[in-house]
């Protein structure tokens, strides 16, 4: 494979709440290809927003970056000055958020928004007109002429999301990242902006980071995928492989909390037990080990590091789901309580 | 039929297809008092911009009726102490007042508005001296300020602006920052702020045209605050100075002569009470029209 565009090494953003750090992003790395489409997905509160803050600065306050390298075309982006960071945002890396409808400013005409995006980047009014004109076509947004000048408000919410992807794609950046661009839609609005996406990242070669809560929706636009939790990529690896063949714990139980079509009737939907850990107090050892069915003595203590688990792919478990198949009967486990695979519960001795 | 289903179809809804302006526009419309202060404040202003070139006799010119005289055909107001026609100055007095009002409030938006937006925007540091300085003002008293202002700048209808000003730039500034603070929390900042569009930009293209409705109704309840203040400082004496007549003096020159010339006080106060109470129509008209939670 070529060069990767975008390479993060140990990226960790905290927030200093009155609490304590909250370490939402602690040390992840990861890199991006170009032309690439790749899933980051996790549960509310994972870091995988804060990490897609973080690759353009964009951290909300009281939130900083406190170390790490975000390498983009070989350049640090975390050393870069505002006026420097803010030359790259839209112009060679865009973002587009969850919620349409809250992401357009609801004073201003449509297309004029996304005139702005190439305007703020010195493009020639006229011109940027024109192109916001073929955008909006692209993203097949019908009657582009008339929808120009439709505020927000006028326009469907799927239609906001064309309008807002059309914006990201304005400058042609090498990469877009798209925040849970499909959550605030519904299904079959979904759907139509994924395979958009899909459709773009084919055409144009525009990098995808797909930040996403819905293993669906990675399975249906992206090649690899990063499994985060609790601040932490616990897997990563091509998609295919990672359906096929989860070796972390938790993968293995999003997999298996995705309603499916092609699943046995009787087969219940499984939900994750326990909660998304709290981040001021993060559990020691591996920090999915308070939810994990398969957890032995070291998980409590000692934290895994990602290892290679099969070609291209890599996970964060000491266990792994080869070993619970083998020994802990996962596949026919009905018990997916904490423990229940492995026996080991908090208190018993070590 | 085909042809009535595809007429619905292709009809745009209506209601939906109104912009923000124009929506607050037809509920503004719907205001009849909003709408009566409206027209008489654009008489108002058509008066005083006619009386820059003709008013019925000069407002200066002493002796054209008798002194304390009332009104009559000739003179519809009366005459003052002087013999000057009361009418032709209270054509005058519009103008000072509306040139006070109007004057104060862009200037209280050319120093509230951006101060408001950059204090609210960047916080920290900035955002407490401001809001330090905006306490201390606050802190005193409106009279004091504006005649220790006027004492050392001299009374012009200018220095009067300005110490007007001086007193009431405060409310502007914490209404544009705290709608300031409140829309930076907002997506469609963060979208902006991750397209690449500059402070400045972010500032007076997305931030201002949001903070619009408030800043007009604020500014709108501004005009009569300031008019009411000049009318009081001219009361004083410390306002404008004569001959040059404003509501406030002609009121303050009558009040000796009350009980054998009432209409001397009368006029003044009547002109200044219908002027004050259609701003006040104006600005509650307009606070309900461009709030969009009073939809109706």
């Amino acid at each position: 494979m070529a060069n990767p565009i975008l390479q993060v090494r140990d990226l960790k953003t905290q927030f200093a709440t009155e609490g304590g750090i909250v370490k939402a992003v602690d040390g992840i790395s990861f890199e991006l290809y170009p032309g690439e489409s790749l899933g980051i997905v996790g549960e509310s509160g994972s870091g995988k927003s804060m990490t897609a803050l973080s690759l353009l600065r964009l951290v909300p306050d009281p939130g900083r970056i406190v170390g790490g390298q975000v390498l983009f075309r070989d350049q640090d982006l975390l050393q870069l000055t505002g006026e420097e960071i803010r030359e790259i945002r839209g112009r060679d890396i865009a973002m587009i958020f969850q919620d349409p409808q809250s992401s357009l400013n609801p004073v201003l005409q449509t297309g004029f928004q996304v005139d702005e995006a190439m305007l703020a980047h010195g493009k020639p009014k006229d011109q940027a007109r024109a192109r916001t004109l073929e955008l909006l076509k692209k993203v097949r947004i019908p009657a582009a002429e008339s929808r120009y000048k439709d505020f927000p408000h006028q326009l469907s919410g799927g239609m906001r999301q064309r309008a807002m992807i059309a914006m990201g794609l304005a400058n042609a950046p090498a990469i877009l990242i798209a925040d849970e661009p499909t959550t605030a839609l519904d299904v079959t609005v979904q759907a139509q902006i994924l395979e958009l996406l899909a459709d773009l990242n084919r055409e144009l070669g525009t990098a995808i980071i797909m930040i996403t809560h819905n293993m669906g929706v990675v399975a249906g636009l992206c090649t690899r995928v990063l499994v985060m939790y609790a601040g932490e990529i616990v897997e990563q690896g091509p998609v295919e492989q990672i359906f096929a063949n989860p070796q972390h714990p938790y993968t293995w139980s999003l997999l298996k909390s995705m309603p499916r079509v092609d699943a046995l009737r009787h087969e219940r939907l499984r939900s994750i037990e326990g909660m998304a850990p709290d981040l001021l107090r993060p559990p020691s050892g591996c920090r999915f080990h308070p939810r994990c069915p398969f957890r032995i003595e070291k998980c409590f203590t000692n934290e895994p590091r990602l290892e290679e688990v099969g070609p291209g792919q890599q996970a964060a478990c000491w266990v792994t789901m080869d070993r619970a198949r083998k020994e802990m009967g996962a596949d026919e486990l009905k018990d997916i309580r904490p423990g229940a695979g492995s026996n080991v519960h908090p208190g018993q001795e070590i | 039929m085909a042809a009535t289903a595809a007429a619905v179809i292709t009809r745009p809804i209506a209601p939906e297809q109104a912009s923000l302006w124009s929506d607050a526009w037809r509920r503004l419309r719907r205001n009849r008092m909003a709408l009566i202060s409206a027209v008489y404040l654009t008489l108002l202003v058509v008066v005083a911009i006619v009386a820059i070139f003709k008013t019925p006799y000069s407002y200066r010119e002493v002796g054209v009726a008798l002194p304390y005289s009332g009104p009559s055909a000739a003179h519809w107001f009366g005459a003052d102490i002087l013999g000057r026609d009361v009418f032709s100055r209270l054509l005058v007095g519009a103008q000072i007042s509306l040139i006070v009002g109007v004057g104060t409030q862009v200037l209280v938006l050319l120093v509230g508005v951006p101060i408001g937006l950059i204090a609210g925007y960047y916080r920290g540091a900035v955002d407490s001296i401001v809001t330090f300085i905006i306490n201390v003002f606050y802190g005193i008293p409106d009279l004091l300020v504006a005649m220790i202002l006027l004492l050392l700048l001299g009374p012009s209808l200018n220095n009067i602006i300005i110490a007007i000003v001086a007193t009431r730039w405060m409310d502007m500034t914490r209404l544009v920052r705290g709608q300031t603070l409140a829309l930076r929390e907002r997506e469609f900042i963060e979208a902006a702020r991750a397209s690449g569009a500059k402070p400045l930009k972010i500032l007076f293209g997305h931030i201002l045209p949001n903070a619009l409705g408030p800043i007009i109704v604020q500014a709108t309840f501004g005009v009569p605050a300031a008019i009411l203040f000049e009318a009081f400082l001219s009361f004083l004496g410390i306002g404008v100075q004569p001959p040059t007549p404003s509501w406030g003096s002609m009121a303050s020159d009558g009040l000796a002569a009350i009980r054998i010339a009432p209409h001397m006080v009368i006029a003044p106060s009547i002109a200044l009470s219908l002027t004050l109470m259609a701003f006040n129509f104006l600005g509650d008209g307009l606070r309900d029209a461009l709030d969009p939670r009073s939809r109706r």
